[in-house]
């Protein structure tokens, strides 16, 4: 019995490689095979044009002495974090509980707050570009004559706007999903407790959920730091650097400066990388650890 | 049990495929000595011959790169032994190239632009052509030189372009202004600004002089001021020198006085659209320009004459490309011929004629085409009068950026101009130690 049964096991995982073996190999390829050499690279000087050259620590070196860096990208990327993800957080947990009722014309409005998200962010790039010119027509319904995205203390803000408008609408899918899987006896066994909606909401559904909003935190997190085709479009990291972010600095240092800076940009990269393990660790024991609900 | 079936069903098939491609059957040479026939010998011929040259640079538009495909087609039939493979970058063309030289994979032939070229030459990406047989000594000075870097050629001009002042003529009758002249100086400039400027209707305001917050204009005040962005071997900025500071000064006076202003003001991210629409009098641009209007507003009257000359006299911007030639080329004399071929005076009259750039053939100086089309001519002339490069050395996008963002201190926070461009020099600075 024991062998036949490890030889059902051999043949299982042989079968499952094989048929994970078209992924694996674009992942191995484009992934990690990449990543890896991203990590030797930050620790070389290389321009693009003579092989890369070990120069050790001195690319971090530059990066941390980098006015740029220091005092636009990384202040900037975490403002972008700190303000973007509680409210595209919010306003999808609400649009999804809203969605989750017995609404006229449900699956109207959630086809219509989902648009956002499987439209092409240059795209959408492209018709904020236009809603906020001078002559816009942002500007014509408010009648102000702010020229938004030329103007240093507006600019990003336009752009966080953008990002909530295009991502809540997937993360109220993934909130949907959540709040579809809580099981009904729960909230009957509140009511009959004689629990309000209010407290429903906030001692019932928001609990219950605590692992669907790590992921929707996570996910949001992540791409927040991440930030750099609406940027890329919208303002190439002006006006005065004001929306210049710490993808779009890779961006800038590792393509389009004269005298192209690959290491220095790739040791970003990688810094880029651990911010983000450290916040995504950081939020997993705030969020996970906090109620008493851990799974 | 019915898994392990079609797994072995599985395991069946590649197997027959395997053997399949392992052993070849003795019917399959039969075939093989069909092939080995007569009319192999003959079609093998032809492309032994013929070379394959791969040639690349960015697609401006449409019809820019149906010119070059014209010009290359007629290579084709006076060269029927070279093959060229016109392969057009769209979007971002300088990452584009540097990936494909750090994976080996670059074109023969290809566009190298006057403000970055220098460092594919000093890391050895680039061909010398001094063996392959340039003649220097057909090509205006500074267009050749601009492209020679130790003593070698590394680059044939294809055409290039500098500054003048495209001015709207109807805007001129309504004010009732004299057109601007070649002799016009910074007072005549900032005299009609003031008086094209007409903000009664506020939806559509008319500037008399639009200074956009751009390292491609500004410069040419600070020559026309006697002074220069960086020191003669690139290895230090001037930009907080005086003149420099002076000609910022000027520049930024006419959005300060409301007699000017940046496209961005205007809702537009280039000033050519700004003055098809007639909302600015004055430009500063190049010949691009012209098929720009002609495409976008072919309504509008207007003319073109050099910069104003500064308190210092002329002063002006050069920009231009070449073709480059790989070092990594396996057919260094084909490509030569592609590239002697593209800037034959044929080839540039070809170009000259349809308005897109300006030749770069000293022999093409006293054209009649210049005789018919002033604009063009204005244009063209405006390199003998005081043009330097657009080139400020190995740290060129920092420099840009910085005197860009100078500007923009100053046009949007208001910042003192001589501390800006202190700002401005201080991170220059940085950036060259950090070489």
């Amino acid at each position: 019995m024991q062998a036949k049964f490890s030889r059902k096991k051999i043949t299982e995982a042989v079968t499952g490689y094989l048929f994970l073996s078209p992924w694996l190999f674009v992942f191995i390829v484009f992934s990690a095979f990449s990543l890896g050499y991203a990590l030797y690279l930050s620790f070389t000087d290389y321009n693009l044009l003579k092989p890369p050259v070990w120069w050790g620590w001195e690319g971090y070196a530059r990066v941390f002495d980098n006015d740029l860096f220091l005092t636009k990208a990384l202040p900037n990327t975490f403002k972008y974090v700190l303000i973007v993800v509680p409210i595209q957080t919010a306003i999808s947990l609400v649009l999804a509980f809203a969605m989750d009722q017995n609404l006229r014309f449900r699956k109207f409005f959630r086809t219509v707050f989902y648009l956002p998200s499987v439209t092409s962010s240059v795209v959408i790039s492209l018709i904020f570009v236009w809603l906020f010119a001078p002559q816009g027509i942002f500007n014509q319904i408010t009648s102000l004559t702010i020229n938004w995205l030329d103007d240093p203390k507006y600019a990003f803000y336009v752009i966080m706007g953008m990002n909530i408008f295009t991502t809540s609408g997937t993360l109220m899918l993934i909130f949907l999903s959540g709040l579809q899987d809580i099981s009904p006896a729960i909230y009957e066994a509140a009511q009959i407790d004689g629990a309000d909606p209010i407290q429903i909401f906030f001692k019932v559904t928001i609990p219950m959920l605590r692992p669907v909003i790590f992921f929707v935190v996570t996910v949001g997190v992540i791409g927040c730091f991440q930030v750099f085709d609406q940027i890329f479009v919208m303002t190439k990291g002006g006006p005065l650097d004001s929306t210049t972010t710490l993808t779009y600095l890779i961006y800038k240092w590792a393509f389009r400066d004269t005298t192209i800076k690959m290491g220095q940009a790739s040791a970003l990269a990688v810094i880029l990388t651990l911010i983000i393990l450290v916040v995504t660790f950081v939020q997993r024991r705030v969020i996970e650890g906090s109620g008493s609900t851990t799974q | 049990m019915k898994h392990l079936s079609k797994i072995m069903t599985l395991v069946c098939l590649a197997a027959i495929l395997l053997t399949a491609c392992g052993a070849p059957a003795t019917p399959q040479t039969i075939t093989v000595k069909e092939t080995v026939t007569v009319p192999e010998t003959q079609i093998v011929e032809v492309p032994a011959k013929q070379t394959v040259v791969r040639l690349s640079g960015w697609a401006s538009s449409p019809s820019e790169t149906a010119l070059l495909e014209s010009l290359l087609y007629r290579f084709s039939v006076e060269n029927p032994d070279i093959q060229v493979k016109y392969e057009p970058i769209t979007g971002d063309y300088k990452q584009a190239l540097l990936t494909s030289i750090a994976s080996g994979t670059e074109p023969d032939i290809y566009y190298i632009d006057i403000f970055w070229w220098q460092e594919l030459a000093k890391n050895g990406v680039l061909l010398p052509m001094d063996d392959l047989g340039v003649n220097r000594d057909a090509f205006v000075p500074s267009l050749i030189d601009a492209f020679t870097f130790d003593g070698k050629t590394y680059g044939v001009p294809k055409d290039f372009n500098t500054l003048g002042m495209f001015y709207n003529k109807d805007l001129f009758d309504k004010a009732g202004l004299e057109y601007p002249t070649d002799d016009w100086t910074w007072d005549n400039l900032k005299e009609a600004a003031a008086k094209l400027t007409d903000l009664s209707d506020s939806t559509k305001p008319v500037y008399g002089f639009c200074t956009p917050p751009d390292p491609g204009r500004f410069p040419a005040f600070v020559f026309q001021n006697g002074g220069t962005v960086m020191n003669a071997d690139n290895s230090d900025t001037t930009l907080d020198s005086d003149a420099a500071v002076q000609a910022a000064d000027f520049y930024t006076s006419f959005r300060a006085e409301k007699i000017g202003a940046t496209p961005a003001d205007l809702g537009e991210g280039w000033q050519g659209t700004v003055f098809g629409k007639g909302q600015c009098a004055m430009v500063y641009e190049g010949g691009w320009l012209i098929p720009y209007l002609r495409d976008q507003f072919p309504g509008i009257k207007y003319g073109v004459v050099m910069p104003p000359a500064g308190p210092a006299g002329e002063g002006n911007l050069i920009f231009t490309v070449a073709w480059g030639i790989s070092a990594n080329t396996k057919n260094p004399d084909a490509a030569w011929r592609v590239v002697d071929f593209l800037t034959n005076e044929a080839s540039q009259t070809t170009v000259m004629e349809s308005g897109f750039a300006l030749p770069s053939l000293a022999s093409l100086q006293g054209s009649d085409y210049f005789k018919n089309n002033p604009n063009s001519a204005a244009i063209f002339n405006g390199a003998f009068n005081g043009a330097h490069p657009f080139f400020w050395g190995a740290v060129g996008s920092d420099v840009n950026d910085e005197m860009g963002k100078a500007l923009e201190r100053i046009f949007k926070e208001n910042q003192a101009v001589a501390d800006s461009l202190k700002a401005a020099s201080e991170a220059i600075r940085k950036a060259i130690k950090e070489q």
